[in-house]
Formats: C-alpha cells, structure tokens, sequence
C-alpha cells in the first residue's frame, strides 16, 4: 500500500508500484554487481578454481587450508597491529586536530581548509608521497637526520621502520575525516560550559577531561570504528608503498588475497580470504551501529 | 599556597590568564597540524619543479631554479591523454549515473510508505561496508564470464555500482527534508512526479546533490582495486594505475617526473575541493553519520 503525497485514485495500482519502480534501476546495479560479488565469492570458496575460472566442487577444503596456512595466520596478526598503531595514531591527532580547529581564531577557514586535503588525495598518490618522503637517498627524513647529525635509516628496505611508515602514511590518509567527525562533535558543546568551569576554577586538563570528553564521546566511538573500518580494508597505500615487503613485513589480508588470487591464481582461496575480510567489516559494522544507537539518533 | 578563599576576582583574572595562555599554546598544534598535513605534498610539489639531478644533489627545499619541465615530460608521455581521459569519463560517468539513480531512489525511501522498505533501504546501505578491495575476485569472475574485462563497460558497471549506495545514503536526508506541502501545492497545479522532482525537489536539496557528486568524483578518481583487477592493457589506465607502475615504466628513478605524475592526479581533485570547500564540508559531515 503506497501512500503518496498526491494520489489520484484513478491511477491507484500506477501509484502503488511507483516506489518499486524508483528504486528499481539503483537496486539492480547494486544487488546484480555487489551483491552478485558476494554471494558468488561464497559460492567460489567451496570449489577449486583453476587458472581458466573452471570450478570444481571442494566443500571446505578451501578454508582449511587458508586457516592452517601460516602466511595467512601472520597475515592477519599483522593486519590486527597495523590496525592497532593506526588507530591509536590516528585518533591522537584527529583529537589534537580537532581541538585546535575548534579553539583556534586566526587563519581559522585555511586551518580547516588544509586539515581535510588529505581526504582528497588518493591511496596510490599518498603512497608516492611518503615514499618520496622516506626515500633513502633523496627522502626529506633522512635529510633532517643527517643534518642534525643522526644515521639515515633505509626506512623501506627494514622490515620494522617499513611497518612504520605504512602506519604514518596510512594515519595522515584517515586523520582528515577522522578530525571532521570529532570537530562536529566538538562544535555542540555549549561555549559557556567552559567559562563556567574556568571561572570555578579548573585547568584546561580538567576541562577536557571533565567537560569535553564525556561530551563527545559518541563522535570519539564514530571516528574510532571510521578509522578501524579504513585500516582493516586499507589496500592501496600498502600495495604502493611497500607491496607487502620487505620480507612480507607489511603483508596485510587484503594484499594477501590479492597475491592468492591473482598472482597464485587461486580463485577459490582468494574468496575465502575475501569472506574474512567481509567478516571482520561487518562486526564493526555492527559495532558501528551499536555506537551510533546509543549516540542516540536514528538511522 | 593560596586557598579557594579568594575566588571572585582572582578567578576572573585566572580565566583571562589561561585564556591568553590558550591564545599562545594553540600555535604548538596548530604549526603542527600544518607541518603533519602540508610536508609530504609540499615535498613533492617542489621536488616536481627542481632539475632530476638537483633532487640528489641539494638539501634545500626550495629550487634552485624553478621550472615545469617534469610536467612538460609527463603531459608529452605518450600514454598520458588516454590515461587522463579515462581518468574523466570513469568519473564523469561514475558520477552522473549514480546521482540519477540515487535521487530517484532516495525520493521513493523519502516520500513514501511501502512495502518491504526497510528491507530495501537496508539492501542499498549495507553494501556500503563492503570494501572495495574484497570484491575484486568474485567480481573479476564476473566481468570473465560477461566478457567485459579490460572494458569500459566493465569499469563503468563496478564504479556505478560502488557509487549508488553512497549518493543514496546521503540523498534519502536531503530528500526527507523537503517539506511535503512545496510538492503537494505543485502536484495540485498538475506537476507530475517528474515535474516536481526537477522543479521542486532538486532545487531544494542542490547543496546535497553537490556534495553527492564531489564524493562520488572523489571515489572515481581516486579507484584503484577495480581498474587494477579488472583491465590489463595499457590504453585502459586511469592516472592512479598508471602512477602506481609509473617507476618500473621509468627505467630510471626520475623522481622529478615521477612528483610532476603525483601532483598532476591529486590536482583536478584539489582544485575542486577548494573551489566547493565551505558549501560541502558540513554536508560531508553529516552525509558521514547518517
């Protein structure tokens, strides 16, 4: 039954298949390519998939030998770390960004303007960029640490530091919404607040601790599941920067199942690494979701 | 140690204190908030205008002697044209489509009351979540078996579809803030659904329909998984495939050239970006949390 806005009676079975009708041509690009992708790539992970796509039914098999497959267990350690460091990175500096875009006065519309540019860019071109940055012959880093006299590092060819500066890159990548978020958040609260405190006497630690904090702590749970979402999937900055090196040491899932799949040709494996990154998205989603309920609007 | 004996006007004194202390320390994340944000694309950009050798040789960051040259090498690399112009008709067309249907879509979640709804605007939202990268492999199964890899039509099918959901989400908020008696008063004078729609409903919500098309420009321009996985022929590139192999096409490190290719991609997007900058931040925004 479709109650419309103006109905002519006349036309009521017209009217009542219209909103169908709308959301037809939406519905069929999303459910024939997206959802196609899905249920097909469930279907992939129970057959062996030779390097022609021929499929044969395999039942299991797949997944047993993904989940016992030590490249893959390590794999997805170091994707839950490079999570970790992101977020924790991410989030302290969106904070610290955010605080200062709310507070700051002068050269506040080009602050704002330039905190979100990174948003902008692409994956491929911000791993260009802190590639370029940590080079070492020509990078801007080891220049600094040469002239305040420090060893420059081979930054990309130490399994360590490589992992480091995927997180950095992939930190500067997030930050911009990350601070969008939070700097809404931080615009609700009321000014008064704060002179009403400062006047009773409390610092501007205790301010943020007592005041700002507890006020914004839905947009904190939002921008903390924005940037875990960003992270988990992250493919193109690590595929450019490092490409999963050195020695596998930024070997994410996501590159995993893109070797698997399209350099080992494994059609069937690649769909069970897929499932998991799906997995792993959807609990945050509803983790997401969670948050955002108690944040305390609706959908 | 004083006491809380004295709190009126100290207090007042204490509070402009801390409030010029404020006014000086703020510069502290300020500065680095610029450095964090500006450095790495500021490097690049005046790396782009220094002599290749120059870029070994001098620790200054400023060039000796400025000049385009990196970009005249980039514009005349012979693939370059191709590559931007798949870089504009992917994004042109995976902006346009998904904006048309979304609206359409986004007005029937807005306006009316129907059947299966909710199961339906779930079906368009969840997708959302999906990572890109994820679907590569089904979704390369896919375009094998309809024969359109290394197409257009392959890129455009995958960019649209990634694209709907998006524009929706953001569409369906916009829509349902148009009050209902603008159309009803319009639907009495004869106007029929797409009559309102053209003249009611997407004058109200243009700021939507702005930020809409600046994310999905955003998402199109900026796609790599897809046109990784999905094309192989080197006429089929957009700017970011092309800048991902653009060191082993190379041969030589020429970092100059190779800064001009970064800065040439992320350029047409910044542009716009600072061009549409106040009206859609706010939108991103609240586009985000819906």
């Amino acid at each position: 039954m479709a109650t419309l806005v103006t109905g002519r009676p006349a036309r009521k079975t017209a009217t009542a298949l219209t909103p169908y009708l709308l959301l037809l041509p939406g519905l069929l690009f999303v459910l024939g390519v997206l959802g196609y992708g899905v249920v097909s790539g469930a279907v992939l992970s129970l057959h062996e998939v030779d390097a022609f796509l021929n499929r044969r039914f395999v039942g299991f098999a797949n997944y047993a030998s993904v989940f016992s497959d030590p490249r893959f267990q390590a794999s997805l350690w170091r994707t839950v770390w490079f999570v970790f460091y992101s977020i924790a990175l991410s989030l302290a500096l969106s904070l610290v960004f955010a605080l200062t875009l709310d507070r700051v006065t002068r050269a506040r519309q080009f602050l704002r303007g330039l905190s979100l540019v990174p948003y902008f860019v692409s994956g491929i071109a911000t791993a260009v960029m802190w590639r370029f940055l940590f080079s070492s012959n020509v990078g801007l880093v080891n220049r600094i640490l040469s002239a305040i006299g420090l060893p420059g590092q081979s930054w990309l060819g130490d399994p360590t530091l490589s992992f480091v500066v995927c997180v950095l890159a992939n930190a500067w990548f997030i930050v911009p919404f990350s601070t969008l978020i939070l700097l809404s958040g931080l615009q609700t609260i009321d000014r008064q607040l704060y002179d009403a405190a400062r006047i009773d006497g409390a610092g501007g630690v205790r301010v943020f601790r007592y005041i700002t904090l507890p006020l914004i702590k839905p947009m904190l749970g939002v921008s903390l599941i924005w940037l875990s979402y960003a992270s988990f999937s992250m493919f193109d900055i690590i595929v450019a920067l490092t490409g999963g090196g050195p020695f596998r040491a930024t070997e994410v899932v996501s590159l995993y199942m893109y070797q698997v799949g399209f350099r080992f040709l494994d059609f069937g494996e690649a769909s069970v690494l897929m499932l998991v990154l799906l997995a792993i998205n959807t609990l945050l989603s509803l983790v997401y979701l969670r948050v955002f309920v108690i944040g305390g609007s609706e959908a | 140690m004083t006491t809380a004996s004295a709190k009126g006007p100290v207090g007042r004194r204490a509070l402009r204190a801390s409030r010029f202390a404020q006014g000086s320390l703020i510069w502290l994340p300020a500065l680095l908030l610029v450095v964090w944000t500006s450095t790495p694309i500021l490097w690049a950009f005046m790396a782009s205008l220094k002599e290749p050798l120059e870029i070994y040789e001098s620790t200054s960051l400023l060039p000796r002697s400025p000049s385009l040259d990196a970009y005249r090498e980039v514009i005349t690399m012979r693939g370059f044209p191709r590559w931007f112009l798949n870089s504009v008709l992917v994004t042109a067309v995976a902006t346009v489509v998904p904006l048309g249907l979304s609206l359409v879509a986004a007005y029937a979640f807005a306006r009316y009351a129907f059947r299966f709804r909710h199961v339906l605007l779930l079906l368009f939202l969840i997708p959302r979540i999906l990572p890109r990268v994820a679907l590569i492999v089904p979704l390369y199964d896919l375009l094998h078996g309809l024969g359109i890899l290394n197409s257009y039509t392959g890129l455009f099918l995958t960019y649209i579809a990634s694209a709907v959901p998006l524009a929706t989400w953001l569409l369906v908020g916009f829509v349902a803030g148009v009050p209902r008696e603008l159309e009803e008063s319009a639907a009495i004078d004869g106007a029929n659904l797409w009559v309102r729609l053209r003249y009611v409903v997407v004058p109200m919500i243009w700021p939507g329909i702005v930020t809409a098309a600046v994310l999905c420009v955003r998402e199109a321009w900026n796609e790599f998984p897809f046109v990784l996985a999905f094309t192989n022929s080197t006429e089929m590139r957009t700017l970011p495939y092309q800048l991902y192999v653009l060191e082993d096409a190379m041969g030589i490190q020429d970092w100059a050239v190779y800064n001009a290719f970064t800065i040439m991609t992320i350029l047409p997007l910044l542009i716009l970006y600072l061009l549409l900058e106040r009206r859609i931040v706010s939108n991103i925004v609240s586009g985000a949390l819906k």
